[in-house]
């Protein structure tokens, strides 16, 4: 032993007057930095339950729990923090689409049970809760998935607003993969599709560049995917989780790219449809709209003989004789149809049921009949001088449009009715003013102020890009004719629709009037349905609500057991519910000629 | 710095040099000149205290990046000398006789990239990972989800929903 060894433990004697780095007094509160990464916070009301948080832990740490019902665009579910497992990254409050997620600045907290260490924030109360420090994911700086879509392409106004050439142009490749990339596969969309697309399966198909993929995606819930890729009102980028932070993705462009990209000879070889095996079971079906086509396509592939009748000369009902072109061209429904009528669907046009058939007859011919005969007939305001003869309907000239027909373009034009199919017919006769009188003088109104209009805005802001003045918030009074010609309408403004208890009642100002010149007016104020093919005696056997709708069971079966009936008429107006109707009756007609009892039927 | 810069690169291969702040550089060298270089500072620039040693996996491009970052306590300028060293022959020169901590980094670096520094004392013993029989878990492609859901689970009162499906079974069961 040397001296050195001796001494040393004195040297630490030389500290004794210097203030201690150690805490002073361990009992008073230490709190973490103002970003300090502690335990976990959720606002569950602003939280949509995406899982984004779940997936991007890499530590297993996140488990989505119930915590409520779900409902459109929320799961009802919660994140769930292991903090057995939790190494406090924050990549999930970073990652998190709605901003609910953060961490507070808390990091002591002591408990004996270790399962008590497996929480809900938010739900399972705790004392950080209230706790404004910590860390949030800073605004701007960085994002783990891009906020802005891709945008689309369109033809500019000066372009399209005197032909019916498709406006909107479609992704490239390249922009259908970056769109694509913006997804985090949450799936809080599939609920909120009619359909129930497979959405995040197919936008995973886009990025993987595997279009054949995408298109068995497509089909398995969706027949007419390059009409829905361009017309579909899209209800799911409504709810899109990206939506709470930035763009929604555009599911619907990107639907459309995969259609867009397999030729039509490609089709049967991706989807397997070759060779059907047949049965000897015969399905009728009225009306080549999208929910009787979308029958067709899962009906013929479960094997049925299938027959369609259509009154007009071409199939589509509304998607070709009620959208315009420039919306959606021809060649993409006929594509859509084709493959149907290829897998082989007999269709028989020109064939009204009631008047070349009836449907008694149908029913003794076939197992099973399919309805899906849509709202076809126009509504009129009521007004005075609504029943002159200049004065017309939007669904009737929208279908003489598509059929080629001659029809009136006056140089001055008001149409009533605030909704797409009001659009549809404002922005196709401003093309056909612009045409014949080199420019465009109509105007639409609607009772709806421009904040609840029903039109898409994207259809009013267009509408005005082409020529067309929309002026919403007033109500038709009377339509002024002189020499049995109109002369124009006069409105006064609206206010509100609806009273106190949700009832249908305009309020308006009378004394704030106006007056719109034109010498010619379209009502489109919403379609009704003709079910004169349907005899009184038949209807006896069915059921209807107090109001008149035909009303079915879930899979859209009518109260005569063969007659399901589905699309506009039950539910909607639009493409996708005929398609999500059509899907699911012929799943309930094939479980009727199976004879599987309806609620026990999957 | 602009003049220590100049003098490195006048005497050693270098390469990106970044003045990513006023005291604070980054300079990239030749694997072989590496420890020359971290030397030189250290003896003649005055760069003597070791902040830390560390690593990225360049995983795309096949390689590791080790920078050294050093201090200097006169002045408070920090300079990172950054070497690229190959992936799939993952071995440095040791230089834990210019610091004594080095080692200590080094045995961090061992056991996290796989990256060898031979002849660093006790450079084969566990870090903090003790008993680990898997890949060194900072390489990128170490799967940390795969693995934590292979090493952790199932964990009696854990059980986790997918949206969409949790969805359709209260929204829709029957579709």
């Amino acid at each position: 032993m040397n001296i050195k060894d001796v001494l040393s433990p004195f040297t630490a004697w030389k500290r004794v007057a210097r203030d201690p780095v150690t805490v002073k007094d361990p009992f008073n509160d230490r709190p973490g930095a103002d970003r300090y990464r502690g335990f976990h916070k959720n606002d569950v009301e602003a939280c949509i339950g995406c899982g984004t948080c779940e997936d991007i832990c890499e530590n297993e740490a996140i488990d989505l729990v119930p915590f409520k019902d779900p409902i459109s665009g929320d799961s009802g579910l919660r994140p769930s923090i292991d903090y057995g497992r939790c190494c406090w990254c924050a990549l999930c409050v970073d990652v998190c689409t709605t901003n609910s997620l953060t961490l507070s600045n808390e990091y002591t907290w002591v408990a004996t049970d270790p399962d008590e260490f497996i929480f809900t924030p938010g739900v399972d109360k705790k004392d950080w809760d209230e706790n404004e420090k910590g860390w949030k994911k800073p605004e701007g700086n960085y994002e783990f998935y891009g906020l802005k879509r891709v945008e689309m392409e369109h033809l500019h106004p000066e372009e399209r607003s005197d032909s019916f050439i498709e406006m909107v142009k479609g992704y490239s490749k390249e922009q259908a993969q970056k769109e694509a990339d913006r997804c985090v596969e949450c799936g809080i969309c599939t609920a909120t599709c009619p359909a129930h697309m497979g959405i995040p399966e197919y936008i995973k198909a886009i990025r993987n560049d595997d279009i054949e993929e995408g298109l068995r995606v497509l089909y398995e819930t969706n027949p007419l995917p390059e009409i829905c890729g361009r017309i579909c009102t899209h209800k799911c980028e409504s709810v899109c989780s990206i939506g709470h932070k930035g763009d929604p993705l555009s599911i619907r462009w990107l639907k459309r790219y995969i259609a867009d990209q397999v030729p039509s000879d490609k089709y049967k070889d991706i989807l397997d449809t070759n060779e059907i095996e047949n049965n000897d079971k015969k399905i009728a079906i009225i009306g080549a709209g999208p929910s009787g086509l979308t029958a067709a396509h899962y009906l013929v592939k479960m094997g049925y003989s299938v027959t369609i009748f259509e009154q007009f000369e071409a199939a589509g009902g509304m998607m070709r004789y009620g959208i315009p072109e420039y919306r959606l061209p021809y060649e993409s429904i006929d594509k859509d149809i084709n493959y149907i009528l290829s897998l082989g669907v007999d269709i028989k046009y020109n064939t009204r049921i009631g008047a070349d058939i009836t449907l008694d007859q149908l029913g003794k011919d076939f197992d099973a009949v399919f309805s899906g005969t849509g709202l076809h007939l126009g509504r009129s305001t009521g007004i005075p001088g609504s029943d002159n003869e200049h004065v017309y309907y939007s669904t009737d000239y929208l279908r003489k449009i598509t059929a080629g027909e001659e029809i009136e373009v006056a140089e001055s034009i008001v149409v009533i009715g605030g909704g797409n199919v009001a659009m549809d017919i404002t922005r196709s006769l401003a093309r056909m003013q612009k045409v014949k009188y080199g420019k465009a003088n109509i105007i639409a109104t609607s009772l709806e102020k421009e904040d609840v209009m029903p039109a898409d805005r994207e259809e009013v802001v267009e509408a005005r890009e082409e020529g067309a003045i929309i002026n919403p918030g007033w109500a038709p009074q009377s339509i002024e004719i002189k020499d049995g010609v109109p002369t124009g309408l006069h409105v006064v403004e609206c206010n509100s629709l609806f009273d106190e208890t949700g009832r249908f009642n305009p309020q308006c100002s009378m004394d704030v009037k106006e007056f719109w010149p034109g010498v010619q007016i379209i009502e489109s104020i919403g379609q009704g349905m003709d079910l004169s093919y349907i005899s009184e005696e038949f209807k006896e056997n069915m059921a209807f609500s107090p109001r008149g709708r035909v009303e079915t069971n879930d899979y859209f079966q009518t109260g005569v057991k063969w007659f399901f009936m589905g699309g506009d008429i039950i539910e909607g107006p639009d493409v996708i519910h005929g398609i999500a109707n059509g899907h699911k009756a012929a799943i309930g007609i094939d479980n009727f000629i199976q004879g599987i009892d309806f609620k026990a039927a999957k | 710095m602009k003049d220590l810069i100049k003098d490195i690169e006048s005497r050693f291969k270098t390469s990106d040099y970044i003045q990513k702040l006023d005291h604070l550089a980054f300079i990239t060298v030749e694997k072989e000149q590496a420890i020359s270089l971290v030397t030189y500072l250290r003896d003649y620039r005055k760069y003597a205290g070791l902040t830390l040693l560390t690593a990225v996996d360049w995983l795309e491009d096949g390689v590791f990046q080790l920078t050294y970052l050093l201090n200097n306590p006169t002045d408070y300028t920090e300079i990172g000398v950054r070497v690229m060293i190959d992936r799939d022959n993952a071995t440095m020169e040791s230089s834990h006789h210019l610091w004594e901590n080095m080692m200590t980094y080094q045995r961090e670096l061992r056991e996290m990239f796989g990256i060898d520094f031979p002849g660093s004392p006790r450079i084969e013993e566990d870090f903090i990972l003790e008993g680990w029989d898997n890949m060194p878990p900072y390489r990128r492609d170490f799967d940390t989800k795969k693995y934590a859901e292979e090493t952790y689970f199932p964990r009696p009162g854990r059980e986790s929903n997918d949206p969409a499906t949790y969805m359709k079974s209260k929204m829709y069961p029957n579709d």
